[in-house]
C-alpha cells in the first residue's frame, strides 16, 4: 500500500480544502480606448465632430483655459480571491486609461494626451508586498 | 522501525497542520490597489514654467482628472492602496457547529493619495505637489482600537 488509510484520507481532505474557495473576478468601466482611433486624431486639423465619430462621445467634458477638453476613460480591475474555510485572501488591482483631447476656440484638436495603464493590471492573489 | 518513523512523521504533520490552522483561523486579508504610485523621484524632472502637460504625460502618464481652479487648470493623479484585515474568533465553530457565531475584529485603512499639477494658460507647469503622504501600514493589522 502506498499510503496508510488515515494519511490518504487526510491528503484527500487537504487537497479539497486547498482547491475549494477560489474566486476570480473582473470588472471594467467603459470601453477600451482604441489606439488606432487615437492616432487618427491630427493636431490642428481634426474637428470636434470628427473626434466624436472616431472615438465616440466623451465621458466628461471639461473646460480649462477657455478651451474644451474631452476626457475619455477606461477602468480595468482584476480580483482573485481564495476563500477557504478558515483563511481568506482577497486582492484587487485596478488601473485606468485616460485620454484627453484639447480643442482650441474653433473646435479643432490642439493637443492629445493619452496614458495607458490597464495593460499592467494583473491577477495577483498574494496581498503582501508591493 | 519503518512504521514507527512513518507514525511520528504523520503525527508531526498533523500537529503542524493543526497549529497552522489555529494560527490562521478566521483571518481575512483584503487589499485593493488602484493605479500606480507616483513617487517624488518620478516627478523630479518637472521644471516650473518649462515642463508642459505633454512632457508630464510622457513621463508619468495621463492624469486621472483635469479640472479648472481659480489658479488655472489642475491635473490630478490618483492612486490608493487599501488594506483590510479581519480576525473572526467564531470561525473555528464552523468546523463543529452548523451555525458559526461572528466575533470579528476588523480594520480597514483607505489611503487615497493625489499628485496635483497646476498649469498656466500655455499648459506649462505653474505649481505641483502631493496632497499628502502616508506612512506605510502593515497589510495585516486587525486591531481596531
Amino acid at each position: 500500500m502506498l499510503f496508510p488509510k488515515p494519511l490518504a484520507g487526510i491528503i484527500i481532505v487537504l487537497t479539497l480544502v486547498l482547491t475549494q474557495g477560489c474566486v476570480v473576478s473582473r470588472g471594467t468601466i467603459g470601453e477600451p480606448l482604441q489606439e488606432e482611433a487615437i492616432s487618427a486624431i491630427k493636431k490642428g486639423t481634426t474637428t470636434m465632430a470628427e473626434v466624436v465619430s472616431l472615438i465616440g462621445a466623451p465621458d466628461r467634458i471639461v473646460r480649462g483655459n477657455d478651451r474644451e477638453i474631452f476626457h475619455y476613460y477606461y477602468y480595468d480591475g482584476k480580483s482573485p480571491a481564495m476563500l477557504l474555510l478558515l483563511l481568506n485572501f482577497i486582492r484587487m488591482d485596478i488601473k485606468s486609461d485616460n485620454l484627453y483631447v484639447f480643442f482650441n476656440r474653433n473646435g479643432i484638436a490642439e493637443e492629445v494626451v493619452y496614458g495607458k495603464r490597464t495593460g499592467r493590471t494583473q491577477f495577483r492573489l498574494w496581498p503582501f508586498g508591493d | 522501525m519503518t512504521n514507527v518513523a512513518t507514525r511520528s512523521i504523520f503525527s508531526a504533520c498533523t500537529i503542524g497542520a493543526l497549529g497552522l490552522t489555529l494560527l490562521w483561523t478566521g483571518c481575512t486579508v483584503r487589499r485593493v490597489v488602484f493605479n500606480d504610485v507616483v513617487t517624488t523621484e518620478q516627478v523630479n524632472f518637472i521644471r516650473i514654467g518649462q515642463t508642459t502637460i505633454l512632457e508630464l504625460a510622457d513621463h508619468i502618464g495621463a492624469p486621472d482628472e483635469v479640472t479648472e481652479s481659480d489658479f488655472g487648470v489642475v491635473a490630478l493623479y490618483n492612486w490608493s492602496d487599501t488594506k483590510s484585515a479581519a480576525l473572526d474568533f467564531g470561525a473555528l465553530a464552523r468546523l463543529v457547529l452548523p451555525y458559526a457565531p461572528t466575533m470579528t475584529l476588523n480594520k480597514t485603512g483607505i489611503t487615497p493619495e493625489q499628485f496635483q499639477v497646476v498649469f498656466d494658460p500655455q499648459w506649462t507647469v505653474r505649481a505641483y505637489g502631493f496632497s499628502r503622504r502616508t506612512t506605510d501600514e502593515p497589510v495585516v493589522w486587525f486591531w481596531p482600537f
